[in-house]
């Protein structure tokens, strides 16, 4: 019983997978463009694709600048988000200021930043920076709201500082929610990746992608989107189990199986 | 039955004369003011005065949204006071401290931590070493009747194993004085008796001070030493009533017993009473 599912559940996403494939072959088959190679033909690509070390080169740059962005975003945007969440006037400095950013899509900002910091590393890890940032914040904020206030009074009668109690438990209580930021962060940081390499081209993953475009290689092109699709599913993936990891207690427990049939 | 009005003893000079050498908590004229979201001062106490003595179980018993609750945080120093002070040993409450430990209605245990690094935060906190810290918390579990539980998270315990824990946990940090705030008011009936119960056994081995605060007139007359009844709204002391019943009490016992029934009777007729008069 339990094998069975087990099976069907690590079965259906390869079952999706495959699926998405055999509609774009036939409906690239049926649409008969240049402009859209079938999966085979984008297929085909990837392994030469990846045997390029020109590619991996590329790749690494890309990686690099997100990881930097996401990770100096990170660091800023959690004790930003639980200072917000647990003192008001610094909820109420920030939140316009946020508030006028959060609409704006970030790569709209990349000529402005490309004029003031060059099309360098510097520029686009901004980029990605600023898209992971609000994401991060926002969750974190609302994570360091939530935290019982009982919960901080039992810590101080303990003796913990209103420092310590930020730390030892507001970040705690807030983790899961601050978790949750930081996986759709994850997700924008590869996002802004590609686009702010669409923009500023030198290299990357982005610059292959657009490069292929303008040459009119498609099958390159649509090799690039699995490669960059493939790469958001591991780290995603990668991020939850970490997650999942750390705030094992917080998650809701499937050990009991909780199929009735 | 021995019914004090509240006025005759708690006058500031008596206090000052008499009970100050066995006083452990002394409110003095308190009152709270709150905020409403329609920017409306609510008077949720008004001059408030009460001494706890060092070693008595002293419940506070009113309706909801008396005001026993806020009294309650203004001992902790969770709440400051509008009017008025409250004196831990003749000091003046400022904040949270050690000294006081509560236990609160929603647990408020950390989550993310098992029951025995729950019940050891208090003594680690207070530097106490690791392995000193985990014996003892240890048999602390030990003795609110959880024992095989100590790698259990929060989520994974019922709503009286969270108590125990959290009562545990308080108990690790020996403060002097427990604050409880309607502990057993989220708890069905059933269980509710038995940590009432555990609460006796365990209280009556060492006689801390007990703050507790319930609108269960049966639990009060039961657990307490004093019962200090309250007035809904604005939040007054209407009578403070010395439970003359014997100890250890053993509620098989008690509940039999004339004397605890009358207490009862004569309460809940006192607070019937007073809900005509406010209407």
């Amino acid at each position: 019983m339990t094998s069975e599912r087990i099976f069907v559940t690590r079965l259906a996403p390869l079952l999706a997978s495959l699926g998405l494939l055999i509609v774009w072959q036939l409906a690239s088959l049926a649409l008969d463009s240049d402009s859209f190679p079938t999966a085979l033909e984008a297929i085909r690509v990837i392994p030469s694709l990846l045997g390029d070390p020109e590619t991996l080169i590329n790749f690494a740059a890309s990686l690099r600048r997100m990881a930097i962005g996401f990770g100096v975003a990170v660091a800023i945007s959690i004790p930003l988000g639980l200072l917000m969440g647990r003192s008001r006037a610094v909820a109420s400095f920030f939140n316009p200021l946020l508030m006028i950013i959060y609409p704006v899509p970030k790569a709209a900002l990349m000529p402005f930043i490309m004029l003031w910091l060059g099309v360098g590393d510097i520029a686009k890890t901004l980029v990605i920076f600023l898209g992971v940032s609000l994401p991060v914040i926002y969750h974190s904020f609302e994570g360091a709201k939530a935290v019982e206030e009982k919960m901080l009074w039992s810590g101080a009668a303990m003796g913990l500082s209103s420092a310590q109690r930020m730390v030892r438990i507001v970040l705690p209580a807030a983790l899961p929610e601050i978790l949750t930021g930081c996986r759709t962060g994850l997700v924008l940081a590869l996002i802004t990746m590609v686009t702010s390499e669409m923009i500023a081209r030198q290299s990357g993953a982005g610059n292959i992608l657009f490069n292929a475009l303008d040459m009119g290689q498609y099958d390159t092109v649509f090799a690039m989107i699995i490669i960059i699709g493939a790469l958001g599913i591991c780290l995603d993936g990668a991020f939850e189990r970490v997650r999942r990891r750390l705030v094992r207690w917080s998650d809701p427990q499937f050990d009991i199986p909780l199929s009735f049939s | 039955m021995n019914v004090k009005p509240s006025q005759s003893d708690l006058q500031p000079d008596v206090v000052a004369q008499g009970a100050r050498a066995t006083a452990m908590v002394e409110v003095d004229s308190v009152s709270q003011i709150f905020q409403t979201s329609a920017r409306e001062d609510y008077l949720a106490l008004s001059d408030i005065s009460l001494t706890v003595a060092e070693g008595a179980f002293v419940s506070i018993l009113g309706p909801s949204g008396c005001g026993k609750s806020t009294l309650l945080y203004v001992v902790g120093g969770f709440v400051n006071p509008t009017k008025g002070t409250a004196r831990m040993k003749g000091k003046p409450i400022i904040g949270p401290g050690p000294d006081r430990g509560p236990v609160f209605q929603e647990f408020a245990l950390f989550p993310w931590k098992s029951v025995l690094g729950n019940v050891m935060y208090g003594p680690r906190q207070q530097g106490v070493s690791r392995a000193t810290a985990e014996a003892q918390s240890r048999s602390l579990i030990e003795m609110v009747g959880l024992k095989g539980f100590e790698n259990f998270y929060p989520k994974e315990l019922s709503g009286g194993m969270k108590q125990r824990v959290a009562l545990a946990r308080t108990l690790a940090y020996h403060p002097e004085v427990l604050l409880m705030d309607e502990p057993f008011g989220a708890l069905d009936a059933h269980t509710r008796t038995r940590l009432q119960n555990d609460l006796l056994n365990i209280w009556e081995r060492d006689r801390k001070t007990v703050l507790f605060v319930t609108h269960s007139v049966e639990e009060a007359v039961f657990l307490s030493d004093k019962v200090v009844m309250m007035t809904r709204s604005p939040g007054r002391i209407r009578q403070i009533i010395d439970i003359d019943l014997p100890r250890p009490r053993r509620r098989s016992e008690l509940l039999l017993e004339s004397r605890y029934q009358k207490y009862v009777v004569d309460i809940e007729r006192m607070f019937d009473d007073s809900n005509v008069n406010e209407l």
